[in-house]
């Protein structure tokens, strides 16, 4: 996989996951932080860090990321979110508009 | 709009009390979740019932606003743990029968509390209104139809921002309304049923912005001059005279006069100024001469059902014809030949309601040159849809093929009229048609067979008809069809109600065969319509499951054991076999 077709997701605690950037996209936001004119770091070296996600979140936000691209394409599968990580999860998805 | 992720977090979130209690304690998080966020989750654990008073301390500091209107499990608990959310600026009691004087003492104080419904929660009187007194911030107060007294609206005085006041059915009497002069920025006030009369009508003037005011049901006959005023509601009173006075003029945009006595409408309405009214609902209304309406040229939506309207005075409604979009000339003395006057007046009407008048169908061609028609109420009437000319001996024109060049028209009701199978032909090709409805006693199967081309239909009343099963049964209904009511069709029998329904899923069928079930049931088959009781059974049983072996449960509802599916495989092999299934169709 060539590097500009990838993106870096960095954790509060500094975990660095390497997802395609069309996963990534799924989020509005991190869509307007790569795509947006200028040369803010994020589009310049495809990384972006979110100090207020926790590693466990970001992980589950990378794996719905890639469920919500087969979501699209028609295979229809349950993505399971465990009850603890609910609000978590709603409040980073709501930040990245996902 | 929460997002698809957000929505997905919320469901598994108020999946079950076992979900509940998994992350009720991460009070770090829910104290810093955004307002929205924090509402929605309240909203969904209400909605499935799993809300309780000390489950609400999680949201303290998150929630802004909650509706708990209707839900009378609440009180005096649930409103001491709402009296300790830090940042409240509304909350909607309306209907919570519970709520009494002791429950309002919580909210004593509320700093940031700027709206509170309290209508029609029936145990709150003055001693609960004192509570509320010391909410310095209210801006929106609704208390109608509560135990208030005239003492009690007399003391609303010190609450100085409130802009809108609802007093709808209480005993509000002149010197209580003299008390609250000093609201100077009151807009909105309902003083419906209330005991104002002329004198107390004149304070009125004392409300600089008062922009919407409604006196339905009181002794008001004269209204003095109020320029702020753009809504008015005097139904159902007696009226001398409207805005006489000096100054300058209010320019009122809706009227609603339903069920007045004027003794002389010109006298009344001499006053008003007319030019920016666009609604005016007289209904009902003792007027005899519409002559009034020729200054009312910027009218929308003109109401005069159940009036002594005649077709002499359709030339003034014609008059002001051009904009108006909604006219509603149910059961009053028009006949064909009004509407004959009547059309080509009215280029943007959009809405005619001709229920109950003795209009025939003659009138269905005038109906058809106007030309943004979206919906047409014909019922009761003489309208048969078939013209006999004397030299024809056959069956006669059917006059709905007029209607084929009303290229909006959506909605059609002919319910009550002698109406058969050959007159609706035409209807089929109506392009745009979603909602049709008929009832008569002389459809037969022939109706379904024609309706079932109109390609667009949602909704198809076909009531008290001779249908027979197998008509039923070759029926193919339009593909986009989701209600399909043969209440009153008494030849069916319910085993070609159901196949009809095995058959097509999709679409609700209303008869008196069928049990109808909420359609909720099936979006949440495991946890939705549960009471009380069994979600205490579910608590300890953790994730409840659909399966239907499962023989220790006990259900209130034999068919919320099943999953919509289960039941369609259950419905003929079981039938004769588990009584417990017998009730079970498979449609809401």
């Amino acid at each position: 996989m060539k590097k500009e077709d990838t993106v870096k997701l960095i954790s509060a605690e500094g975990f660095e996951f390497v997802i395609d950037k069309k996963a990534a996209m799924v989020s509005q936001t991190i869509r307007n932080m790569l795509t947006s004119p200028g040369s803010f770091a994020e589009t310049e070296h495809g990384e972006v860090t979110f100090p207020e996600i926790s590693t466990t979140i970001l992980e589950k936000i990378c794996q719905y990321f890639y469920w919500s691209l087969q979501y699209a394409s028609g295979k229809e599968t349950e993505f399971h979110i465990e009850p603890e990580l609910t609000l978590e999860l709603m409040m980073a998805a709501n930040y990245l508009h996902t | 709009m929460e997002s698809f992720l957000v929505r997905m977090c919320i469901e598994a979130a108020t999946e079950s009390a076992a979900a509940v209690e998994k992350w009720r304690r991460q009070r770090r998080t829910l104290e810093s979740m955004p307002s929205h966020l924090a509402e929605a989750l309240l909203r969904h654990l209400l909605r499935r019932r799993l809300l309780f008073p000390s489950l609400l301390e999680v949201f303290k500091y998150s929630v802004e606003e909650i509706d708990l209107r209707g839900e009378s499990c609440v009180d005096a608990e649930w409103m001491a743990y709402l009296g300790a959310f830090r940042y409240l600026r509304s909350i909607i009691l309306a209907d919570c029968n519970r709520i009494n004087n002791s429950a309002l003492w919580s909210i004593t104080g509320m700093a940031n509390l700027k709206e509170v419904d309290l209508s029609r929660c029936s145990k709150v009187t003055d001693a609960g209104i004192r509570h509320l007194l010391s909410v310095p911030a209210l801006e929106k107060l609704c208390i109608s139809e509560t135990g208030v007294t005239a003492d009690g609206v007399a003391g609303l005085a010190s609450l100085t921002n409130l802009f809108m006041l609802d007093l709808g059915g209480l005993p509000v009497t002149d010197s209580a309304l003299s008390s609250l002069q000093v609201l100077k920025k009151l807009k909105h006030l309902e003083l419906w049923g209330s005991e104002i009369s002329n004198e107390g009508a004149v304070l009125l003037k004392t409300f600089p912005s008062l922009s919407s005011l409604n006196l339905a049901w009181t002794n008001v006959t004269n209204l003095p001059n109020l320029s702020s005023l753009a809504y008015l509601n005097m139904s159902n009173c007696t009226i001398h005279s409207l805005f006489e006075g000096e100054g300058h003029k209010a320019c009122l945009e809706k009227l609603v006069l339903s069920g007045v006595t004027m003794t002389n409408v010109s006298e009344a309405f001499q006053y008003v100024e007319t030019s920016k009214l666009c609604f005016l609902d007289l209904s009902s209304s003792s007027l005899q001469s519409f002559s009034f309406l020729h200054s009312m040229s910027a009218l929308t939506n003109l109401n005069l059902c159940d009036t002594a309207l005649v077709d002499d005075s359709i030339e003034h409604i014609a008059y002001i014809g051009a904009n108006l979009r909604y006219l509603n000339l149910s059961h009053t003395k028009v006949t064909s030949e009004g509407i004959g006057a009547l059309a080509g007046h009215v280029p943007n009407l959009e809405i005619v309601l001709l229920s109950g008048t003795h209009i025939d169908d003659t009138a269905v061609s005038y109906i058809s040159v106007m030309p943004s028609l979206k919906a047409i109420n014909l019922s009761k009437t003489n309208v048969k849809g078939l013209i006999h000319q004397e030299s024809d001996v056959s069956d006669g024109i059917p006059t709905f093929a007029a209607l084929q060049n009303l290229s909006h028209l959506e909605r059609l009701d002919l319910e009550e009229i002698h109406i058969k199978d050959a007159a609706l032909h035409p209807l089929t090709n109506l392009g745009r048609l979603s909602y049709l409805s008929l009832r008569s006693v002389s459809l037969t199967d022939a109706s379904l067979y024609h309706v079932s081309s109109a390609l667009k239909l949602v909704y198809l009343g076909v009531r008290d008809a001779v249908l027979t099963d197998s008509g039923l049964n070759c029926f193919i209904p339009p593909p986009t069809l989701e209600v399909l009511d043969l209440r009153g069709c008494w030849l069916l029998t319910k085993d070609a109600l159901s196949l009809f329904s095995h058959k097509h899923p999709q679409i609700e069928i209303r008869h008196e065969l069928i049990e109808t079930l909420d359609k909720r049931n099936f979006q949440y088959p495991s946890t939705s319509c549960t009471t009380t009781k069994n979600s205490q059974h579910k608590r300890r049983q953790g994730k409840p499951s659909t399966s239907p072996l499962r023989s220790d449960e006990i259900f209130l509802d034999q068919r919320l054991k099943y999953s919509r599916e289960e039941l369609l495989a259950l419905q003929f092999s079981s039938a004769t076999v588990s009584p417990s299934t017998h009730q079970g169709n498979p449609r809401p």
